[in-house]
């Protein structure tokens, strides 16, 4: 297929993997708030800034870390590319340059989430109804998701779409681990109660609160969440599927010569399949993650230079 | 619901002359009649959400990028009866032939210059005329793989060609579209109707292109100019539709006269463009070298041989409004015989005798820039004030070669939702003529209807709308 085209579905895909994930930030963040004490609510605030690096950016454009700045900032605001609005626009944008590989079903639910966004916008998202806007994104993205199970052929344009959703997601999921594991572990060692709500806001922001329960089935504790961000090759967004899934698409792309970012994510993925959580403990998670988290940089570089290297 | 009834003089695809209901017609008054407003009301905004959803929309230059908008879409089908379609089609036939013959002709052996049915300066001295087409050789002699030929029909009740489009005719995806669209919205008015199909043009067209190529299994692409272009939505639908890539200028390259895209994979060759790219813009070393949308070498690599593009260059010459007077006697002069449709009177502004007519009788005509499109440049004589009279008076004078005149003909009509209820608006056709291994069209064509109450524009830049177009297949029902 076209380079051009791979890099547009690529993009296309990581952006509204981005958009689901900044929504899911927000979300539990925004609810954090509510329970945490006055003092704490600015750190809690101040996670989806983290994870989407743009808390220096931010302080250019507001004073103060409040729910309403945070809601304009990463929701609407057209201002600044690290929104839900830029993020859903570039993937519009990106699924245009690329139509003629989308099937009707897949660019229509990425083309009417961009036009009701639009109407969203000028209509204004206040606290009260955040949170059905957030639900609204999930559902956008999980609906984008099904059309392209359901409908597009299992080819190149398939696989550069899903290699962008799941290192996007890869990404994301190490970003929070670091972030929220920190907070957690402070928590826990301050006081308990507050570490419940920590440890919850921690998997409910990658969408494994009830995974947990159902694989642990005990008390929260740092090494099983860690073990199941990490390790679990059942858990959808932890570490080891996604990097299963890029090593397996990158086996199953017609590569030519390229074989480099095939090579990197297939000795990525062998390093967590064959990891234990004492390696991790040994090395510190922070530096792991920090690790990681350029290896997965690497990886998508990679791709870029593969595959796509003819559109740069 | 009520239906206007349409002025006197004026042909009207729904009622004769008496006002009364054409035969091949009256299903669709019955629906008509029984069709509750507020519920029509609703089917044009469900109509106006799936386009948008859809994203069949289009740019209007000098408008923000990426305001689209819809072109409004009219939910009563313009319904052309059986035997109008079968002459309309041998008409079509003959001409396109014509029209390509002429083409291989004049950047070949000029037999009709020689013949001095056409002079020597209209020819070689026409802007559009591309010298390094001369003596080039295409497979199959085809030059306008596809052709879109705009129709009128006059008070008289003919059809009269008003354009030949030979560049990079657009529009076909509004035919395919507004044919779904109405299949969905009034599924029950299909089920009692012999409508012929459409739905099969993307097939066509791709057996088209392949058919372009001596080779057995020719790697056929689109080339658009980007997702800017006002027609990009149709680019991309054809691509998507015949299972080919959309590519644009940045996606190709030549090495050593071949033209390849570039893949993932690497480099791949490319035998047929499907280019909706105008000539000049093709490729920057031969045309306009400021231009991003081409190819560098693209031109040479063509001249080879090793690429085949659809439409050719240098098509220009033949829809050219000074040569369009010419195409009857084209006909007459390649297939000897007569032309099945009507050329509109034309006088051509370049000779003395006609420009003297025309500024005399300016008020009665339409005057229009022989190289202009889009409804933009042009007089209508009759609806023309006083100082664009005297303006007009102006252009003639200082560059009469520029301009040609014509009649005004009174398009015909067809009953059209608009405010004020169901009323008569004027409509123009534009069926799609492939060439191929053999001439084939899909019965029907793009439909354009004017809005305003009068109006004889109905380019959608203009703010004119499409109507689905219906080609009976049999004028029983």
């Amino acid at each position: 297929m076209l380079s051009r085209a791979a890099s547009s579905l690529f993009w296309m895909a990581r952006y509204l993997e981005r958009a689901e994930s900044q929504a899911r930030q927000l979300d539990v963040s925004l609810n954090m708030a509510l329970i945490d004490v006055p003092e704490d609510r600015t750190e809690q605030l101040s996670v989806p800034l983290l994870v989407s690096g743009t808390y220096d950016e931010f302080f250019e454009h507001h004073e103060e870390i409040t729910p309403r700045n945070l809601i304009d900032f990463l929701l609407l605001d057209d201002q600044h590319p690290a929104s839900v609005f830029n993020y859903i626009r570039n993937a519009r944008d990106n699924a245009l340059h690329v139509r003629g590989n989308l099937s009707a079903d897949v660019w229509e639910t990425i083309n009417r989430a961009w036009l009701d966004l639009k109407v969203l916008q000028q209509e204004g998202v206040t606290e009260s109804n955040a949170s059905s806007v957030f639900d609204w994104i999930r559902e956008r993205s999980h609906m984008f998701r099904g059309a392209a199970y359901g409908t597009l052929l299992r080819n190149d344009a398939f696989h550069f779409l899903r290699l962008g959703t799941i290192i996007e997601r890869a990404d994301t999921t190490a970003r929070v681990l670091d972030i929220r594991h920190v907070m957690a572990t402070r928590a826990m060692e301050e006081q308990a109660t507050q570490s419940f709500f920590e440890w919850t806001a921690l998997l409910n922001s990658l969408a494994a609160f009830e995974a947990y329960q159902n694989t642990y089935g005990h008390s929260l504790d740092p090494t099983s969440v860690a073990e199941l961000l990490i390790l679990s090759h059942e858990l959808p967004r932890s570490l080891h599927s996604c990097l299963e899934e890029i090593a397996g698409l990158l086996d199953r792309v017609e590569s030519g010569s390229a074989q480099r970012a095939r090579r990197m994510a297939s000795s990525l993925y062998a390093n967590i399949r064959f990891g234990d959580t004492d390696y991790i403990e040994e090395r510190g998670l922070h530096d792991y993650l920090v690790d990681f988290l350029a290896r997965i940089q690497r990886i998508a570089g990679q791709i870029q230079k593969d595959y796509m290297g003819w559109h740069q | 619901m009520l239906i206007e009834t349409p002025d006197a003089g004026l042909f009207d695809e729904l009622f004769d002359e008496n006002n009364r209901v054409r035969p091949h017609c009256r299903m669709l008054e019955n629906w008509l009649l029984e069709s509750d407003e507020n519920l029509i009301a609703e089917k044009r905004r469900e109509a106006d959400v799936l386009f948008q959803r859809l994203g069949i929309t289009f740019n209007v230059y000098g408008e923000d990028q990426g305001a689209d908008r819809l072109i409004p879409f009219d939910l009563i089908p313009r319904i052309i009866s059986a035997s109008d379609w079968h002459k309309l089609q041998a008409g079509l036939r003959q001409r396109v032939t014509a029209l390509n013959r002429f083409l291989h002709d004049i950047y070949h052996s000029y037999e009709i210059v020689k013949a001095g049915v056409i002079s020597a300066e209209q020819v070689f001295a026409n802007s559009q005329y591309q010298p390094g087409m001369q003596n080039l050789k295409l497979p199959r002699n085809l030059y306008s793989h596809i052709a879109g030929i705009d129709l009128i029909r006059n008070n008289d009740g003919d059809f009269y060609v008003l354009e030949d489009n030979l560049r990079c005719p657009s529009g076909v995806s509004y035919m395919l579209e507004n044919r779904r669209m109405m299949m969905r919205l009034f599924p029950e008015l299909f089920a009692h109707s012999p409508v012929a199909p459409v739905e099969h043009y993307p097939n066509l067209l791709g057996e088209t292109l392949r058919a372009a190529s001596l080779k057995a299994n020719p790697t056929v692409v689109v080339l658009t100019p980007g997702r800017f272009n006002s027609a990009y939505f149709e680019h991309a639908f054809l691509a998507r539709q015949m299972g080919v890539e959309l590519v644009e200028g940045a996606d190709l390259f030549v090495h050593q006269n071949r033209v390849y895209m570039k893949t993932t994979v690497g480099p791949q060759q490319v035998d047929v463009i499907y280019r909706r790219v105008d000539d000049d813009f093709l490729d920057p070393l031969a045309g306009n070298p400021s231009s991003m949308l081409g190819v560098p070498g693209l031109y040479a690599a063509y001249r080879t041989g090793n690429v085949v593009l659809a439409n050719a260059m240098g098509t220009g010459i033949a829809d050219d409004k000074s040569i369009y007077p010419y195409v009857p006697d084209m006909i007459r002069f390649y297939l000897s015989e007569e032309p099945i449709l009507k050329n509109v009177p034309t006088w051509q502004c370049r000779k003395k005798k006609d420009l003297q007519y025309v500024l005399d009788h300016l008020p009665e005509l339409v005057v229009k820039e022989a190289q202009g499109a889009g409804g933009y440049g042009m007089l209508i004589g009759p609806k023309a004030s006083k100082k664009e009279l005297e303006t007009f008076r102006g252009l003639l004078k200082a560059h009469p070669e520029d301009y040609i005149a014509q009649p005004t003909l009174s398009l015909s009509t067809c009953p059209t939702f608009v405010d004020e209820g169901v009323a008569p608006r004027h409509l123009d056709l534009r069926p799609f003529v492939l060439s191929g291994k053999k001439i084939q069209m899909v019965p029907g064509g793009l439909t354009r209807v004017a809005l305003k109450k009068g109006s004889l524009v109905v380019n959608s830049s203009q703010g004119g709308g499409t109507k689905d177009t219906w080609v009976l297949e049999d004028d029983l029902c």
